[in-house]
């Protein structure tokens, strides 16, 4: 008798202490705690960590009453995505490469179609623009400006950078808008010749490119160090730069292509978590006026018109904005551009022959 | 007794499994990816025009960052061992230095230092010479990396040398130069190979301090590991592994080339790893 109450007391003083060593960790009872993991790419962090993050945990204890903790990672959108193919459990990804959402879905992670979403399942748009010298000493303005002799030009390795895609998808997506122009309207462009054109466009610009960085990120480090008189990137990536007194010049060339970011929902993960109903109200968060200012501080370019607005002044719309999908679509411009006998692989082995 | 070779025994497969676990296994896992993608997949991989190109310029960087420590890492270390000047352990502290650190810091040093902002990169711009961003430029960040291999692999032989060889040609009327190459030079030849082969197949490798220091242009700029990152980067981890496999087997050829050259005949170790004193230096006659 006496043994079995003192037992019984023993096991209440270790379910007390093991309770208070759980208290830091687990603040509320299980039920009321959610966990969300989100993996991102690198760029948005800061409004995702300082403003979306807290916004969605402020909204989600209103609407529900629970408490969620949002475990965030952030990386270039490619590793983001190999880790979760690899294994890395993230109920949300919001990467900056359509195709990289896609590899996941190759994977059978993602077996809803995300472009159904809202806004085509975009989140965060930008356009690729030209970042100068203070006061522009190149004269540079258009496409053409950048293939002149003597203009140092700076874009990342299109291997191993999402950003480098779009720059020179947008040089060759360009040259054939300017193609268009110099043919005049009302004659159809003959297709061959369009294409002949970027093809030289791309081939005279990259002659221009001193340095092929891994990362937009690292190029505009190299910009800074004072390489190049012109580093083509996402105008996002130059505007806080700006605003934040750096001595640059943005120009948005007038033809040039809308950069998306997209946002999935990884349902694998989520099932597995139980934290659907979280993850799509987060996914469905992001595309809300307080997410969409929060990114325009950043220097995106919304997708919520009424976000543009609240943003630091409009974004000036360039006149020729052509996006992926007028050029068939991610699949087929990779194929066109970047495959073994693509376009931008066999200008640079061209450039290698003639020295 | 029986204990004693138990111990042995027991030394002997830690020994064994500690080699196999770090090496050979994650070595055994490239090698299994190569064999299930096939030769002739091999062959394409790495005769892809952009492949073929990042490996003739690695090993043709690789190579001059060997030739240029073999002499100047010989005289570096023959300095260190035999003169007495102000400031000598500083600089003998400094050569180990590139082991220390980070190779992506070196790479940043070297890009700091010779970049269009730099002292130095600003005064050789204007003379119209590029370092940074071209071929020299990785040249640069290979003999960076690869400081500390022949002068430490000299070191320790050139102090033990026995100095009568070198003074008798002095005294037979052989300049001090002559004497250094021809007496000097073969006398440490185990210690000064194995420094030159182990500089070639680290260069061969190097990637941190590379990716920050070249253009990383393809087929201009772009040496063997950029590449296979590149490759990695956009979903193509056959081509990855088949450039891999290339410079591993050049690494692997130049060790094996190595041991077959500082073995004596009829000697089961390389002279430069038998113990101290039983080394026989082969003086030229």
């Amino acid at each position: 008798m006496k043994g079995r109450i003192s037992l019984s007391r023993i096991a209440g003083r270790v379910s007390v202490g093991l309770l208070l060593l759980l208290l830091p960790a687990v603040p509320i009872s299980a039920e009321d705690a959610r966990e969300l993991i989100l993996a991102a790419y690198s760029v948005p962090k800061e409004a995702y960590e300082r403003k979306i993050i807290p916004a969605f945990q402020r909204y989600w204890k209103q609407r529900t009453g629970q408490t969620v903790r949002v475990r965030s990672s952030y990386g270039a959108s490619g590793a983001q995505a190999r880790a979760i193919l690899g294994g890395f459990e993230a109920d949300v990804a919001a990467l900056s490469l359509e195709s990289d959402l896609d590899q996941i879905a190759k994977a059978g992670a993602i077996s809803h179609d995300w472009r159904k979403g809202p806004h085509g399942g975009v989140i965060t748009t930008s356009v690729v623009a030209f970042g100068t010298r203070k006061g522009n000493p190149k004269g540079i303005a258009t496409w053409e400006d950048l293939a002149r002799p003597g203009v140092e030009v700076l874009y990342p390795n299109p291997k191993t950078s999402g950003g480098a895609m779009w720059d020179i998808v947008a040089i060759y997506g360009a040259g054939l808008k300017l193609w268009a122009q110099q043919v005049g309207p009302g004659r159809s462009a003959d297709g061959a010749a369009a294409e002949a054109y970027a093809a030289g466009l791309l081939k005279r610009i990259q002659r221009n490119v001193k340095v092929m960085d891994k990362s937009g990120r690292e190029s505009v480090t190299t910009f800074e160090r004072g390489i190049g008189d012109v580093i083509v990137t996402y105008e996002n990536e130059l505007l806080p730069r700006v605003w934040s007194g750096r001595p640059y010049e943005i120009i948005v060339p007038s033809e040039t292509l809308l950069i998306e970011n997209p946002v999935a929902v990884v349902d694998r993960h989520v099932d597995r978590h139980k934290v659907r109903d979280v993850a799509e109200a987060f996914v469905a968060f992001l595309h809300s006026d307080e997410a969409q200012a929060a990114f325009a501080e950043l220097g995106f370019r919304p997708v919520n018109q009424a976000a543009t607005v609240r943003a630091r002044g409009a974004f000036p719309r360039p006149a020729n904005l052509f996006t992926i999908a007028d050029l068939g679509g991610w699949d087929a411009v990779r194929a066109r551009l970047f495959g073994p006998q693509g376009l931008w692989t066999k200008t640079v082995e061209e450039l290698a022959r003639d020295g | 007794m029986r204990s004693r070779r138990v111990i042995q025994l027991a030394l002997r497969s830690a020994a064994v499994g500690y080699v196999v676990c770090l090496i050979l296994l994650p070595l055994s896992a490239l090698g299994r990816e190569a064999l299930v993608a096939g030769p002739g997949r091999f062959v394409e991989d790495v005769t892809q025009p952009q492949a073929l190109a990042a490996l003739t310029l690695t090993l043709e960087t690789a190579l001059i960052t060997t030739v240029i420590h073999a002499v100047l890492g010989t005289i570096s270390a023959v300095v260190l061992v035999r003169y007495e000047f102000p400031g000598k352990w500083f600089l003998n502290a400094l050569v180990d230095l590139p082991f220390a650190i980070p190779t992506l810091v070196a790479g940043l040093m070297i890009a700091a230092i010779y970049g269009p902002t730099g002292v130095l990169g600003a005064w050789l711009q204007d003379r119209g010479l590029a370092i940074l961003y071209e071929k020299p430029g990785i040249v640069l960040a290979m003999l960076f990396v690869t400081m500390p291999f022949t002068i430490r692999a000299l070191q320790p032989v050139l102090i033990e040398l026995e100095r009568e060889p070198e003074e008798a040609a002095f005294t037979l009327g052989a300049s001090p130069w002559t004497t250094f190459w021809t007496v000097t030079v073969p006398s440490v030849l185990p210690g000064l190979l194995t420094g030159v082969f182990l500089t070639f197949v680290r260069a061969l490798g190097e990637f941190g301090a590379i990716v920050i220091v070249a253009g990383n242009i393809p087929m201009k700029t772009q040496v063997a590991s950029v590449y296979v990152y590149g490759e990695i980067e956009s979903y193509n981890p056959r081509g990855a592994t088949s450039v891999s496999i290339a410079i591993l087997a050049v690494s692997f050829l130049a060790l094996v080339l190595l041991e077959r050259l500082t073995r004596p005949p009829g000697e089961r170790m390389p002279a430069l790893l038998r113990p101290r004193g039983r080394a026989p230096m082969t003086v030229a006659s």
